[in-house]
């Protein structure tokens, strides 16, 4: 027999739909009206001050042919792909470093938090351009080991390099959710490993790694997410040069958006980075054969 | 219930898009001066800015009712930042505005408010009637020019007296010039192909010289042949082989994408000299000590031949066609333009200004000297033509700078690169015709 629903309280049936509203309106008007006028901006040859005129698939067609949306989609991928691995191993070991009991440790965490509050604000990239520049820094600490000095940003490779290097730099967030799961595997499987005759390297492999499966997917997922949407450092430190080695997608976003007005295509490349983000994760998904409730 | 909320929010991004750029009412003038804030924005350099603020301290203590809030910051930039607000309808009253923007935020003449409307307060009658056609869009005036300007040679005289050499007067003698500076790492001059894009404009002007022909056209047709372009790319190409110029990969390697005239390459001498704007050159004779800097001759070719040196509104005045308050609008705008006590305040920071009142004022008092006027002298002596709007959009800076860069980092001969260039301008300039 159905249990008929009781009501103890003596709530109203909308008072739920109520209490959610302020957070659902921000979403209707903040997530889901960007989203839906963006993919219908897509389709029109929208330029920001005369009215939008239908355009069907113009831009996408536009998009497949376009050496400038080919080569920032390349650029996007490439620094993806650089970036995320080396930002996941680096976290990952500052965290099981930052996961020995200490005195003091808590110190060192905050530390090595804090180039992930400074963010790639304007103070960062002037010192980021202090650091790079000819005969800055780096050249210096080069030329204490013999090396000769590196055109830092009139060299594609050396360009991408910087960035990747202050994105590296913050990467307290993705250390903090390792150093959690790290603090959850139970000490006695250490143990029982040692007296097994398990050394630190074995154990890392047959005992972290497989508990931190879970975690290193999040970050993995995580990081490929905002590194295909990356802007700031490339915008603020070399500009998208030289010869556009450091153009991402999200430069090209904002140059057809701001600078040349097509308010059309640039919508209609945001949808396409969105599927691209869409299909790289739904990727990763079926490579490791995971679902999403595993999360 | 799900496809309703769906339907709901596809249906209301509809409406709110078929909204976009739509015109709503303007108001009209109504002779009245009322009590209100206006917003009043501009780009420049701080010697710009400095003058502009004591003008408007000036019109506050005259007009107290009329608040006038200023917002200006450097040119990076600031075409995106008045772009979005113009989308939105969130600009500022009056705008200091770039040539092109008549074309991009108004290419039908209704982006900016019809000055035609506010004749009454703001006097038309002191500017010439080509220099008011240049503000006019579909025979709308939508700006009033504040200045005419044209670049031009300006040098460093200390280490130009240091090498004992004078300023050049014709191509030849500047490339000469790159040898014997080149032997202590120094340049004769520079150019950039950031947001100034002077590498470009000077190969222009030295094809234009060459063949007559104009680069763009007024009403935005490619005047070059691809030949031409290539010329220009070569004589590019020529100038970075010469040591005249940094080559862009030296020029990024030790200045990122700092503007030149804050680079210390610039500050301490080792550029010699730079292409600008003598509205704008300000900006570089106030990183100098004073007096370092002067004007040179605008370039010819061996036989004497200095054609080919171009002219251009350097800014215009517009008003939002938003505005709540046009005749407030107009009167400060008159203000600006035409009262004799503010034109002493702004003197020639926006170039030597094309109303003939602030002109006069500026030369009775002594004014009119200085790096700007020094240009607009050399330009007055020669044939120049007048710039096309749509040489100066950025969609077109783009094409010119990708070319350029491509021949310094020896990615394309000059050829593939003139082709590849030719293509893009004529698909674009096909695109955007009316």
């Amino acid at each position: 027999m159905k249990k008929k629903y009781r009501n103890p309280t003596g709530v109203g049936k909308y008072t739920g739909l109520l209490l959610i509203s302020p957070f659902l309106a921000g979403v209707l008007l903040f997530t889901v009206y960007p989203f839906v006028t963006s993919f219908l901006l897509g389709l029109t040859d929208y330029d920001g001050i005369r009215e939008p005129r239908f355009a069907g698939l113009g831009n996408y067609i536009r998009m497949l042919g376009s050496s400038g949306f080919l080569g920032a989609a390349g650029v996007t991928l490439k620094y993806t792909a650089v970036l995320v691995p080396l930002k996941l191993i680096f976290s990952l070991l500052t965290a099981m470093l930052l996961n020995i009991e200490l005195k003091g440790i808590g110190v060192y965490r905050t530390i090595f938090y804090i180039p992930t509050i400074l963010g790639s604000n304007l103070a960062v990239v002037i010192m980021w351009q202090f650091l790079f520049t000819s005969n800055g820094f780096a050249d210096q600490l080069l030329s204490l080991a013999g090396i000769a000095p590196v055109g830092w940003y009139s060299d594609t490779a050396h360009a991408m390099g910087i960035i990747v290097l202050l994105r590296l730099w913050e990467f307290g967030s993705t250390m903090i959710i390792f150093l959690n799961a790290l603090r959850d595997v139970p000490r006695e499987y250490y143990d029982a490993a040692k007296v097994d005759g398990c050394g630190r390297v074995r154990s890392f492999f047959v005992i972290t790694l497989p508990l931190l499966r879970n975690v290193i997917f999040l970050n993995l997922v995580l990081q490929v997410i905002a590194a295909i949407q990356e802007f700031n450092a490339p915008y603020m430190i070399t500009g998208g040069g030289p010869m556009k080695g450091t153009y991402t997608l999200g430069m090209l976003i904002y140059d057809e958006m701001f600078k040349y007005h097509n308010a059309g295509y640039a919508n209609a490349v945001s949808w396409v980075m969105f599927v691209m983000i869409a299909a790289i994760v739904a990727l990763l998904f079926r490579l490791t054969g995971r679902h999403r409730e595993e999360i | 219930m799900r496809k309703f909320v769906l339907l709901t929010a596809a249906l209301g991004c509809l409406a709110s898009l078929s909204a976009c750029g739509a015109n709503s009412d303007v108001t009209l003038p109504d002779g009245k001066l009322d009590e209100c804030e206006l917003r009043f924005s501009w780009w420049g350099g701080d010697d710009r800015h400095e003058a502009t603020l004591k003008a408007i301290e000036l019109w506050n203590t005259k007009h107290p009712e009329i608040k006038i809030i200023p917002e200006y910051g450097g040119w990076d930039g600031w075409t995106e930042k008045i772009g979005t607000q113009l989308s939105g309808g969130t600009e500022p009253d009056i705008m200091q505005i770039n040539y092109d923007w008549l074309i991009s935020f108004s290419p039908d003449g209704r982006g900016f408010y019809d000055l035609g409307l506010l004749s009454d307060t703001i006097d038309l009658s002191v500017y010439d009637d080509e220099v008011l056609s240049f503000g006019r869009v579909d025979g709308i005036l939508n700006g009033i020019t504040v200045s005419l300007s044209g670049r031009g040679l300006f040098y460093n005289s200390e280490t130009y007296k240091k090498f004992g050499a004078s300023y050049p007067e014709t191509w030849s003698e500047l490339i000469a010039l790159g040898e014997k500076f080149g032997r202590e790492d120094v340049y004769p001059i520079d150019l950039d192909i950031q947001s100034g894009g002077t590498a470009w404009y000077l190969a222009v002007v030295y094809v234009q010289q060459q063949t007559g022909r104009q680069f763009i056209t007024l009403d935005g047709r490619l005047g070059f042949t691809e030949d031409d372009i290539k010329t220009a790319l070569d004589f590019y190409k020529e100038l970075e082989d010469n040591h005249v110029i940094r080559t862009i990969d030296t020029r990024t390697d030790e200045d990122g994408t700092a503007a030149l005239y804050q680079s210390p390459e610039f500050i301490d001498g080792r550029i010699a000299g730079v292409l600008e704007w003598g509205s704008s050159v300000g900006k570089y004779e106030m990183t100098l000590s004073e007096g370092i800097l002067e004007a040179g001759p605008m370039l010819s070719d061996d036989s004497g031949n200095n054609t080919g040196w171009m002219i251009k509104p350097s800014l215009l005045y517009a008003v939002s066609r938003n505005t709540k308050h046009p005749d407030e609008a107009a009167a400060f705008l008159e203000f600006m333009l035409n009262d004799t006590e503010a034109a002493k305040l702004l003197g020639t920071t926006r170039g030597i200004p094309a109303s003939h009142t602030s002109e006069e004022a500026l030369e009775k008092s002594g004014m009119l000297t200085g790096l700007a006027q020094e240009n607009d002298s050399l330009l007055e002596q020669i044939d120049t033509m007048t710039i096309s709007p749509y040489m100066e959009l950025a969609q077109m800076k783009e094409y010119y700078n990708t070319a350029i860069e491509k021949v310094s980092y020896n990615e394309a001969e000059t050829g593939e690169a003139a082709h590849e260039m030719y293509t893009s301008i004529t698909e674009y300039l096909e695109r955007i015709a009316k």
